[in-house]
């Protein structure tokens, strides 16, 4: 069975109805209002669960600006950096779960780069410090994004989970157990405190002193 | 130092490896370039222009009307490996300087990556401007609020250039989950002796004519007040800067600066008929915006310039400020700024002191990366003690200004 999780995943089978649950998670900022984009992942509280499967996917680089500036991918996933910019840009992390560079550099000079260590890796621009953008890289078997409503629902077999909760205007990661069973479960996560002030947009041409 | 020890270090400034964990994949660098042209349609009331030799606070004055070029501009941005990188910004302003096309800054940058996760540091050497504008942050040193800069920035861009090296120390605070980044600046630099001859001899003015390095303030057939060489050593005496910038995510940016040119007030160059002019401030300013559009920007300068020719010792304090508050609404922008400035004369035969104000109010349309629209109001209203003494008019003024600027860019660097 434990095989068949990474496909559960994946939308790529149903699961049958007899062990299955639903969850909805709801994310609210300290305030209460709905938290659009917040990253909710699930980690079976047992410890029996496998990660997601590898995906490609891509973070190009346009008008001065990592597009998406967030990514969340299953571990062992590569991600291609295409700056499609006419200014040549450098990618760099200095986070541990994947330290890189990618030299000063324009167009697809550059292999996927292969992301095998699960955490959180800030990339930014030495030339552009205004660029900044993150990969969140996940060992967990069932991860989304809430929508603008706030929520993001998930079918799981029954049992605990840890979900942690997270977004990059976010001061910390948020935890919480939850039991999903027969039911549709609900869970609400409040912030606890502000939310940092978001990118400016469309300052790209300036700050060139 | 050893010749082997500098060679070892400049073996390790020229490596790329500098402060990288890691390298993968092939170099590309090439050069990158931008060519701006800036046409003005002008109408003013102004006095005779600092550049036409006289004593008006306006770019253009009541000769001027009409048909202008603002600038034509054109930069490029080369790359050596993967942490060395040279800027060149080249100018013609239009107004009978003594060359046609001249350089505003050039420029060699080593800006290796962050070591230890969240430090960087920078090197400047060439010619640039010192960290002390929050409102010039475009390309080529221009507000993206107005076409003319305050009082405070307008006399930077016409006097000041670091022609030397500065030194930054980043801490990217922001890059590892805080709130701030801190950079730290200094810089050491000749060739700025005369800093301080136009804030004595003419006062403040609000303009966006930058003085190149090779040019001059005031035409070549500038009169009754001839042009005046900027960029000169006189005293062969280096001058330094120390400055402090604080940024709190990308909302508020704080930036304190001391500049002092160390100049030897007794210092005098017969070919140019300059001296050492012995000056040095503080700077202070401020910018903030919100997530609405919103922009607010104060500066504060408040310094003193010297000179000891034969007869003695001649001192002009001068400060200057301004606020702006500017509202961007998609591809529209307005704003508004106020100005106010001072020199005072503390000597008998120092010149006349000057005081005034001013209000700038501007609307910018930038439909795309290639064409900016530009309409701009400036009214400035001083007292400068040295009019009635070199140009015989009264000591007052109120001048108006008036400009509709086409900008279009064009170039990979064009944003």
């Amino acid at each position: 069975m434990k095989a068949l999780i990474p496909l559960i995943s994946c939308g790529l089978l149903q699961i049958p109805g007899a062990w299955a649950g639903s969850l909805v998670v709801a994310v609210q900022t300290s305030s209460g209002r709905p938290l659009a984009g917040a990253v909710v992942t699930l980690h079976s509280v047992a410890g029996n669960d496998h990660p997601g499967v590898p995906v490609t996917a891509v973070m190009d680089q346009v008008n001065r600006a990592f597009v998406p500036d967030l990514l969340v991918i299953p571990v062992g996933s590569t991600v291609a950096f295409p700056n499609s910019d006419s200014v040549s840009h450098q990618i760099y992390s200095f986070s541990a779960a994947h330290k890189f560079q990618l030299p000063l550099y324009r167009g697809k000079p550059y292999p996927p780069v292969n992301f095998d260590q699960a955490g959180l890796v800030t990339l930014g621009c030495n030339i552009h410090d205004s660029m900044l953008a993150y990969v969140l890289v996940t060992d967990a078997p069932y991860f989304g994004r809430t929508d603008a409503t706030g929520s993001w629902s998930v079918e799981a077999p029954q049992g605990t989970y840890q979900v942690s909760v997270w977004q990059p205007r976010m001061e910390e990661t948020l935890q919480k157990e939850v039991t999903i069973d027969a039911d549709r479960s609900n869970l609400t996560v409040r912030l606890t405190r502000a939310l940092k002030p978001a990118p400016l947009e469309g300052r790209h041409s300036w700050d060139a002193y | 130092m050893s010749a082997a020890v500098l060679l070892a270090l400049a073996a390790a400034l020229a490596s790329p490896e500098w402060g990288s964990p890691e390298w993968a994949g092939p170099e590309w660098a090439s050069p990158e370039w931008e060519i701006d042209l800036d046409a003005r349609l002008v109408s003013s009331d102004g006095q005779r222009s600092v550049t036409n030799g006289g004593l008006g606070t306006l770019r253009y004055d009541d000769t001027q009307s009409g048909l202008r070029l603002g600038r034509a501009r054109f930069a490029l941005s080369e790359a050596f490996g993967q942490v060395w990188s040279l800027h060149v910004d080249a100018s013609a302003w239009g107004d009978h300087d003594k060359n046609p096309v001249d350089l505003t800054e050039a420029y060699l940058q080593f800006r290796p990556y962050p070591f230890a996760g969240s430090y960087r540091f920078r090197l400047k050497t060439g010619a640039f401007y010192a960290p002390i504008s929050l409102e010039n942050r475009s390309a080529g040193w221009e507000s993206p609020y107005t076409l003319s800069y305050s009082a405070v920035n307008t006399w930077l861009g016409q006097e000041l250039r670091t022609i030397g090296a500065e030194g930054q120390i980043d801490w990217l605070g922001t890059r590892t989950g805080h709130a701030f980044d801190v950079a730290l600046t200094g810089g050491v630099f000749g060739w700025n002796d005369p800093a301080g001859v136009v804030i004595a001899s003419r006062g403040f003015s609000l303009s966006d004519r930058q003085t190149t390095l090779f040019g001059r303030v005031g035409a070549n057939n500038s009169s009754p007040l001839p042009p005046m060489t900027l960029f000169g050593e006189i005293d062969h005496r280096a001058g330094f800067y120390a400055g402090l910038e604080g940024r709190y995510y990308d909302r508020v940016v704080i930036r304190v600066l001391h500049y002092d040119n160390r100049g030897d007030p007794e210092a005098f160059d017969a070919a140019t008929n300059n001296y050492a002019w012995d000056t040095h401030f503080n700077s202070v300013g401020v910018r903030a915006e919100s997530g609405t559009g919103w922009t607010a920007i104060a500066q504060y300068l408040d310094g003193e310039t010297a000179i000891e020719p034969n007869d003695g010792y001649l001192n002009w304090p001068f400060r200057a400020r301004f606020a702006l508050i500017s509202k961007e609404l998609g591809h529209h922008r307005l704003s508004v700024r106020y100005d106010s400035f001072a020199v005072d004369s503390e000597s008998e035969y120092g010149g006349g002191p000057q005081h005034g104000h001013a209000w700038t109010a501007a609307y910018v349309f930038e439909p795309s990366a290639h064409w900016r629209f530009t309409l701009e109001w400036l009214r400035v209203a001083n007292d400068n003690e040295n009019r009635p003494v070199y140009v015989g008019l009264p000591s007052r003024a109120t001048e108006t200004q008036v400009q509709l600027a086409v900008r279009f860019a064009l170039g990979p660097l064009a944003r």
